[in-house]
């Protein structure tokens, strides 16, 4: 019997030896989105399917990734509560999130606070950066570089005289805001119409009859995805001829827009990080990953960009000198922080590279400056769009 | 257990005989080291977060269970204390002594034009009625740019007591409790004085208060403007807590729901109800964090379930649990002189 237990114990030490080489530690992701659409759960279903397979092939140094998703509805109480809750309580090494500008400005300044290393997958306000938290970090394209290079195209090949109808969600009026800003400073040009409509506005005729009854070279239209095809829907119905140009802001990219705006999306010109018909290698073979993965027909720029972050991530976790112990968790979280900011010209699904570096300011923490510019050639569930141009913005864009 | 209880209140008794805020010193300082006994500092932001709530819930009772106004409109009053709060401290640079008081008044007279349509309607029409005034107070913030728009306000500067920065959780834990206990204590005192007892006989009967004496409108009025401040009261104190930011889309129908679920799961009318309602909510809330497109059915059928099977919530419980066993004591203390009474009786007369 006490031979038994010798064996017994000496074979559960060896395993647990054998079991610690395999798995040194736990790496603690912790993601707040916003999961409350269907694509927002499969933005969130594709980071945990990435982080699997990154465990399933060996983990980072031997250590096992572990995301904890949770939604904050776009709500900032929730996003503020999450974070706490990632810094605190589960203790992880790393904070993705969140999909809404409005809550992932006030988290950035809980990770601070808690000293975690926060990198952000689709928010895009100008903001965020330039609070000057050295923990954080930006995969998508700041707002900053957005307006400037849609004014820029707008000003130069569209026309100067402009109608704006934006709904009131944060997205909409800072980018309503921005190319007004823009193109009154590269151009001179005010606006010649300037409406701001509830955020789930269901009428836009009134607004679509005065534009109608000026001269005006185009429409712009900022809002959610259903607001904003029914605007487009709605300029069509009231007679705003095609020869006024439409001109969205990114939300026309998510792909239910051409799907709800049928027709009345063709022509439609936007700014975004990504189009899927990109024909570079690294686009296709992700597009057809996402299509066959998640049953998405057309990929929008939310899923590139989270795809983006994780590899981003996945090079900065292989990077750090972590032990993934509990008792070095501050240290290892310096370590992340310092791995990101050491990532110098990324190359993966955004059209140009992505750089950070250890300044807290928006120049270095704005990795993404390259905008793609993209129109609408034709609506409806199958949808096709072109690339009209990338344009790599100066690091210094919106900041004087 | 029952003898824990007796022996409870009858602690709770004797240390109101000494001074009837004994009780509640005595539960501030019980109350003082939680920050420490939690597990770490996401729960003492659940602790604040909870605190919050109560006296949120606590106003919302003031309205709705002492004077028996339906309004749905209590999220929205908080919001306009926290903006008026985050407006003072971001545009003026005031400190948050100021910011909270000046954000209560406002919130105050906000709640006494709240208050109008409740001298003509009642019931689901004033329900209607707080609804728009709810939905107008959060469509005028998104639109308006110097109320921070759609982007909300950030940078919200902490409480500072006595040169202390209240910048941490566990900080701000000792400015919100003591007011939390400040603002329940308050409660009580409203019950008990003649204005809670006006607010009672409106519940009852309006006309029946009215041919009583009882001026109900100007009673209407004080009830919701005492909502206020605790609403008010409590946006301030969400403003100004880490991390220094309000957003309209914390104030919405949704927020009213929770916060009115945990006024009916403890019991409308029930003060205490309402506090563990609040503790309640707030800890399945957390709990369920993980379960977001259930949360909302599930707090919709609490809501239904309550009310069908438990119409006075957990508050009545309580009160049917003290009102029995004072019952028993009763009937206990009568068979107990019964007895002595028999005793004192010559042999032949028993």
């Amino acid at each position: 019997m006490r031979m038994t237990i010798k064996l017994g114990t000496a074979a559960a030490i060896a395993v647990s030896v054998a079991a610690s080489a395999v798995y040194a530690g736990e790496i603690r992701i912790g993601a707040s989105m916003r999961m409350i659409s269907e694509n927002g759960q499969k933005y969130g279903q594709m980071m945990q399917d990435e982080f699997d397979a990154i465990n399933a092939a060996g983990g980072i140094n031997g250590n096992m990734i572990e995301l904890i998703l949770l939604n904050d509805e776009c709500k900032s109480d929730k996003g503020v509560a999450n974070a706490n809750k990632f810094a605190y309580q589960d203790n992880v090494h790393l904070v993705i999130g969140s999909s809404c500008s409005s809550v992932t400005l006030p988290m950035v300044d809980v990770t601070a606070q808690a000293q975690v290393p926060h990198i952000i997958p689709h928010s895009t306000s100008d903001l965020i950066t330039l609070k000057g938290s050295e923990w954080i970090f930006r995969v998508p394209i700041s707002a900053r570089y957005y307006k400037g290079a849609a004014a820029k195209y707008i000003g130069e090949k569209i026309g100067t005289n402009i109608a704006y109808v934006f709904a009131s969600d944060a997205a909409a009026v800072a980018d309503a805001e921005g190319l007004r800003e823009q193109m009154s400073q590269q151009f001179g040009a005010e606006p010649a119409y300037w409406a701001q409509v509830q955020e789930k506005e269901i009428d836009f005729r009134s607004h679509m009859l005065k534009i109608k009854a000026m001269d005006v070279d185009a429409l712009y239209i900022a809002a959610l995805q259903e607001p904003m095809a029914r605007a487009l829907v709605q300029s069509y119905e009231v007679g705003i001829p095609a020869e006024v140009k439409r001109v969205a802001n990114s939300v026309a990219s998510n792909a239910p827009v051409p799907g709800m705006a049928g027709d009345a999306i063709t022509g439609v010109f936007f700014t975004a990080a990504y189009s899927d018909s990109d024909t570079r290698p690294i686009a296709m073979e992700f597009n057809e990953m996402v299509r066959e993965r998640y049953g998405v027909a057309k990929i929008d720029h939310d899923f590139s960009q989270a795809w983006d972050l994780i590899r981003i991530v996945e090079i900065a976790l292989n990077n750090a000198d972590i032990s993934a112990a509990d008792d070095d968790l501050a240290a290892d979280r310096v370590a992340i922080r310092d791995a990101i900011a050491g990532i110098q010209g990324y190359e993966g699904l955004a059209s140009g590279p992505i750089s950070f570096c250890a300044d807290p300011t928006p120049q270095c923490r704005d990795g993404n400056r390259t905008v793609v510019l993209i129109a609408y050639e034709k609506g409806g569930a199958d949808f096709e769009l072109g690339i009209l141009d990338r344009v790599t913005m100066p690091i210094d864009f919106g900041l004087e | 257990m029952h003898g824990a209880i007796s022996t409870f209140m009858a602690g709770i008794q004797r240390l109101s005989r000494i001074h009837p805020v004994m009780p509640w010193c005595v539960g501030l300082i019980l109350l003082l080291p939680l920050p420490w006994l939690v597990a770490n500092t996401y729960q003492v932001y659940l602790l604040n977060h909870i605190c919050i709530m109560i006296i949120m819930a606590t106003g919302l009772n003031i309205v709705k269970g002492f004077a028996g106004q339906v309004t749905v409109g209590h999220v929205a009053l908080a919001a306009v204390g926290a903006f008026t709060s985050a407006v003072l401290s971001t545009k003026f640079g005031m400190p948050f002594w100021i910011c909270m008081p000046v954000a209560v008044v406002v919130t105050v007279l906000t709640g006494a034009l709240v208050a109008i349509p409740s001298f003509r309607l009642e019931g689901a029409y004033l329900a209607l009625a707080t609804l728009a005034f709810a939905q107008a107070v959060e469509i005028f913030i998104r639109v308006t740019n110097y109320l921070g728009s759609a982007s909300g306000i950030g940078g919200i500067k902490p409480p500072v007591f006595f040169g202390i920065v209240l910048r941490d959780y566990e900080s701000y834990y000792f400015l919100v409790m003591p007011m939390t206990v400040l603002a329940v204590y308050a409660s009580f005192a409203i019950l008990k004085s003649a204005t809670g007892r006006a607010f009672m006989a409106i519940r009852e009967d309006p006309l029946t208060a009215a041919a009583t004496g009882v001026h109900v409108k100007r009673y209407k009025l004080i009830a919701f403007m005492l909502s206020a401040v605790y609403a008010g009261l409590a946006g301030s104190l969400m403003a100004h807590m880490l991390p220094g930011y309000v957003h309209p889309n914390n104030f919405t129908v949704i927020e009213m729901v929770t916060v009115l679920l945990m006024v009916v799961l403890g019991g409308i009318g029930s003060i205490w109800g309402g506090v563990i309602g609040a503790i309640i909510v707030s800890i399945v809330a957390d709990v369920t964090r993980d379960y977001y497109f259930y949360q909302l059915l599930l707090f919709g059928l609490v809501i239904v379930g309550t009310v069908i099977f438990m119409p006075k919530g957990i508050g009545g419980i309580i009160d049917r649990y003290f009102v029995s066993r004072r019952f028993v004591a009763a009937r206990e203390a009568t068979a107990a002189q019964k007895r002595e009474r028999v005793d004192t009786l010559p042999e032949e007369d028993r």
